[in-house]
């Protein structure tokens, strides 16, 4: 019986016909056409992209120097030193992802203890020096100072999830 | 012996023992935080509770005797439910900041609150905090973090003798501080970092540096005393990777050295080894400038320049000077070459100034008991010895035999504060100390015992004689070593000679003495020692470890010898500013942290190490370089391939040595008592070797009394000074002004120096005359 049923539909070009339903269905629906990279399609809160570090509004630096997401991430991407600050707090003398190593798995965000370290939403950047591609911790706090607006309302739109 | 059955399993247990040491036995983990085993029973935390048959409640595991047939469970409903119980307690005061905590990842309170703590806590109300107190430069303290266990406080009163922490308040408000705000003036502190199961109690110098997951763990070998104490050095970097390198060091368990703990010299002089401090590579000096060249440069040149003096004067112009802490094998190569190049001229006794019947002495000073024998003394006598901070570790045995009920009893010129109870102190000047030492041999060979001490050696069962530096580094150290060993034989009593530096053991065996080649065999000619080498200047010198401005007892005549010699050589891993004005050729070697080697230590224990980080820079072993050099200088027989062939060859040696017993036989009592001062040297115990003096933690615990030359308060009087005025110190015509300090432990006309601080660099001319005089800016 179902020997039959395959002769048939391999006769009859069936599954051609299934595939063209899809390709006549887009042909005749309504046309989207995204001019990018003027026009962008709208993405997730969670997206994760380029890398950045968060302060608190006050300007500190949130980052303590725990070395969590040092432990976790899977690609050794992320390097960190650290010492007692003056004022006897914990905090890094270096911190820096190697973007080549990194492959935007977002573990350290998870790991971090005070949301310090973050995937922005921020795919669009490229490398054109050798070297450039280590992100030292100046570079982390300037990208995460530039978005962090949308950085706190992605978060705060993502709370319930977490 | 009875069996006692734990969780179904039937476990042996002993009399007196409690449940939680017979499941340790047995291997089964019961969670604990107050208990430790070197430590009294406290019961405070609770967090052993466990389930035993026909008893109501849950008992504490660690205060809970085992008798027979007991069933305890410790893994039942009902004791889970109290361990449960007791940490959601322990964490409703606890901070929970394990991020920035550097206990985080070694922690025994996040252990355990991974297996007995909820993930949701129900407690909503404030927290507790509590205010830090600084108590010194080696432990930080977070007492918010502190759950009141009181293993620091039992450390302190039980093992160390120091009564500093204790707790005050109750229940909530209890915390543990010093009750009078001050540093902690121990010298094993650092052990309640390692007691202290959650993060209150950290180390200082590490802080914030490193996280346990980091690093790697190697097997180790403590290079300051003679205990050889057995450590686990911590590493963090790639192995292999120029950037590895040493965090910090925490004891390795041995039983019969160092038991559980570390001195904090030991813990803590890894910070010298930091690359600031480092030499990078081979240097030489040509017309006055140091040049930094490649190794082939230097050993050629520094070979060159040997062969030529030796060619051109007498090979025994040629003298070699090795610190004791260096490692065997690299004394045994020193001492080859030196002899193989014609000279016997080498020596590593860098504190002594007696040198006579040294063809007496066994084949190397130590111990004729283990040091684990200590405990069980009835009486021991501590002859010129601070045993508490030449060799900590010892000093705590005496303590624990102190504690035990041996009489204690001390002849020495320096007063030493002691942290067990001295039965007899005998309180000479230098040269009443071998009178002391007779009376009390004249009062066990006749029968009236006027001496106390006499009294208690003979009436103890166990007792041993303790020789310190003092004894060793006095005028007259061989009398002072004859005296004792006839006390010991009139009263069989037990000999140690606690010795300098990790290897001075060692350093006999391997021949770095003048009068004998390694493993003890006679040599036929006997070379200079460490004072004559200096006092009848050589053309040429080797200084191996050795920095001539505070290891050595003759510095000014040692400096002023080697400022005259054609050529100096040095290995080092660090270039003093003497050095720069004396030395020829710097070579770099590995401290023992980038080395193999082996330490022998007071009991004649051979403890091998490997090296924990590669060499920094181009820095080499001094082993390797050392093998280089005798086949640069064509010498035969120095194709070693590894460190250990090295030991073998010597451990073949050693295997057709006879060396007698100590035969140090009484000479006649030739009193020599000085004209005006005695000088007494003291080398302070963060001081004792290049690697501890550049130990940035340990050196600011010196205390003031360390960074001042001290006199009696008489002495004081008598020149119309008041304490840290500056007095004017003449020896030999070397001079110094320098502050003085009223000393209560120094006998009256006595000057203490104290040496290995920048303060007396280069001063001190052994036991030559000295002058005091009020300083010039007071005249
Ligand atoms: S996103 Fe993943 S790979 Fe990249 S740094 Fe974080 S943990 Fe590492
Ligand atoms: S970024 Fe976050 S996880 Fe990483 S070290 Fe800093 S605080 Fe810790
Ligand atoms: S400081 Fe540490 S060792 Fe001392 S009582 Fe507190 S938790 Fe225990
Ligand atoms: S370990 Fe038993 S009460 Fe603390």
């Amino acid at each position: 019986m179902k020997r039959l049923i395959k002769t048939v539909k391999s006769f009859t070009l069936w599954e051609l016909f299934q595939g063209l339903f899809v390709t006549g269905r887009a042909f005749f629906g309504k046309k989207i056409t995204i001019q990018y990279p003027e026009e962008e399609t709208p993405i997730s809160p969670r997206f994760r992209g380029m890398l950045a570090l968060r302060r608190y509004p006050n300007g500190e630096e949130r980052c303590i120097a725990c070395k969590l997401c040092e432990a976790v991430c899977p690609a050794a991407a992320i390097t960190i030193e650290s010492e007692e600050r003056e004022d006897g707090s914990r905090r890094t003398t270096k911190y820096e992802i190697d973007a080549f190593k990194c492959i935007n798995c977002g573990f350290c965000e998870e790991a971090c203890p005070v949301d310090s370290i973050v995937l922005t939403p921020e795919m669009h950047y490229h490398i054109e020096n050798r070297g450039d591609n280590i992100l030292t911790k100046e570079k982390l706090l300037a990208i995460g100072d530039l978005y962090e607006e949308r950085l706190a309302a992605d978060r705060a739109a993502d709370e319930k999830y977490r | 012996m009875f069996t006692i059955e734990i969780n179904g399993k039937s476990v042996e247990a002993n009399d007196g023992q409690m449940v939680i040491d017979a499941a340790d036995a047995a291997g089964i983990y019961i969670p604990r935080f107050c208990y430790h085993k070197k430590l009294s029973v406290a019961a405070n935390c609770r967090m052993c509770l466990v389930e035993v048959e026909k008893m109501g409640k849950p008992v504490p595991a660690c205060a809970t005797p085992a008798v027979s047939g007991m069933k305890v469970f410790t893994q039942s409903q009902k004791a889970l439910d109290a361990q449960k119980a007791v940490m959601e307690f322990l964490l409703i005061n606890h901070p929970l900041d394990c991020p920035i905590c550097d206990q985080g990842g070694e922690c025994e309170l996040q252990d355990l609150a991974l297996c007995y703590g909820e993930d949701v806590g129900r407690y909503t109300e404030g927290k507790r905090a509590v205010a830090d107190e600084d108590i010194g430069p080696l432990v930080a303290t977070e007492m918010t973090r502190c759950i009141h266990c009181t293993r620091c406080v039992r450390f302190g009163t039980e093992i160390a003798g120091f009564r500093e922490l204790g707790m005050t308040g109750r229940g909530e408000k209890s915390r543990i501080g010093t009750y009078v705000k001050h540093f902690m003036q121990s010298e094993v502190s650092g052990n309640i970092i390692d007691l202290c199961p959650v993060g209150a109690l950290t180390s200082k110098p590490y802080r914030f540096t490193a996280r346990a997951w980091e690093m790697s763990q190697h097997r180790s070998i403590a290079p300051h005393d003679c205990l050889g104490s057995n450590i686990y050095v911590h590493t963090r970097g790639y192995e292999y990777s120029d950037f590895r390198e040493v965090m910090r060091v925490i004891p390795r368990e041995n039983e019969s050295i160092n038991e559980t703990w570390l001195s904090d010299r030991d813990r803590f002089s890894y910070e010298g080894l930091h690359k600031d401090h480092r030499l990078t590579g081979p240097m030489i000096r040509k017309e006055g400038k140091w040049l930094q060249v490649d190794w082939p440069t230097a050993l050629n040149f520094a070979a060159n320049k040997l062969r030529d003096i030796i060619n051109s004067k007498k090979p025994d112009q040629l003298a070699a000077i090795a610190s004791p802490s260096s490692t065997l094998e690299e004394l045994y190569l020193l001492q080859k070459i030196v002899r193989d190049l014609g000279s016997n001229n080498i020596d590593h006794r860098l504190h002594q100034s007696d040198f006579s019947q040294q063809e007496n002495a066994p084949l190397f000073p130590g111990m004729s008991t283990e040091l684990a024998s200590i405990d069980s003394m009835d009486a021991i006598l501590l002859v010129g010895s601070d045993i508490r901070r030449e060799q900590p570790l010892a000093g705590l045995r005496v303590r624990k035999a102190c504690l035990n009920g041996a009489t204690i009893m001390r002849i020495g010129s320096i007063d030493h504060d002691v942290n067990f109870k001295l039965s007899e102190n005998v309180h000479t000047t230098p040269s009443t100390l071998v009178e002391s030492l007779q009376a009390v041999v004249d009062s066990l060979t006749s029968d009236a015992n006027k001496s106390s001490i006499a009294k208690h050696l003979k009436n103890s069962e166990k007792s041993l004689i303790i020789l310190g530096d003092e004894a060793q580094s006095h005028s007259q150290a061989t009398l002072v070593r004859a005296l004792c060993l006839e006390i010991a034989k009139l009263s069989n009593a037990k000999i140690a000679i606690m010795t300098l530096g990790a290897n001075s053991a060692g350093a006999w065996i391997a021949g770095a003495v003048p009068h004998r080649k390694a493993a003890g065999e006679n040599s036929s000619a006997v070379g200079l020692n460490a004072q004559t080498m200096f006092s009848q200047p050589r053309a040429a010198y080797i200084l191996l470890n050795v920095e001539p401005e505070h290891d050595l007892i003759h510095s000014s005549t040692a400096i002023a010898a080697l400022m005259a010699a054609d050529f100096v050589m040095s290995l080092s891993p660090y270039m003093s500013p003497v050095h720069a004005d004396l030395a020829d050729v710097l070579l770099p070697i590995a401290p023992f942290t980038e080395t193999d080697g082996t330490f022998v230590n007071v009991e004649g224990k051979w403890q091998s190490f490997n090296a924990v980080s590669p060499p920094y820079g181009e820095v080499r072993p001094g082993w390797k370089v050392l093998r280089v050099f005798g086949n640069l200088l064509e010498l035969n027989g120095y194709d070693y391939i590894c460190a250990s062939e090295v030991r073998n060859e010597l451990e073949k040696l050693l295997q057709h040595s006879n060396v007698p017993t100590d035969r140090t036989s009484l000479e006649k009592n030739t009193s020599n008592k000085p004209k005006g001062f005695e000088i007494l040297y003291e080398w302070p115990a963060v001081c004792v070797d290049n690697v501890s003096r550049r130990a940035n933690a340990l050196q600011s615990i010196l205390m003031p009394l360390q960074r001042t030359v001290s006199i009696s308060s008489e002495t004081a009087k008598d020149l119309g000074i008041q304490s840290e005025q500056l007095i004017t110190l003449k020896q030999s015509d070397r001079e110094i002004t320098v502050p003085a300090r009223i000393d209560a432990r120094i006998p009256n006309t006595c000057v203490l120096v104290p040496k290995g601080v920048s303060l007396t660099s280069g001063f001190g001319d052994g036991f030559a005359e000295i002058t005091v005089q009020r300083g010039e800016s007071h005249a």
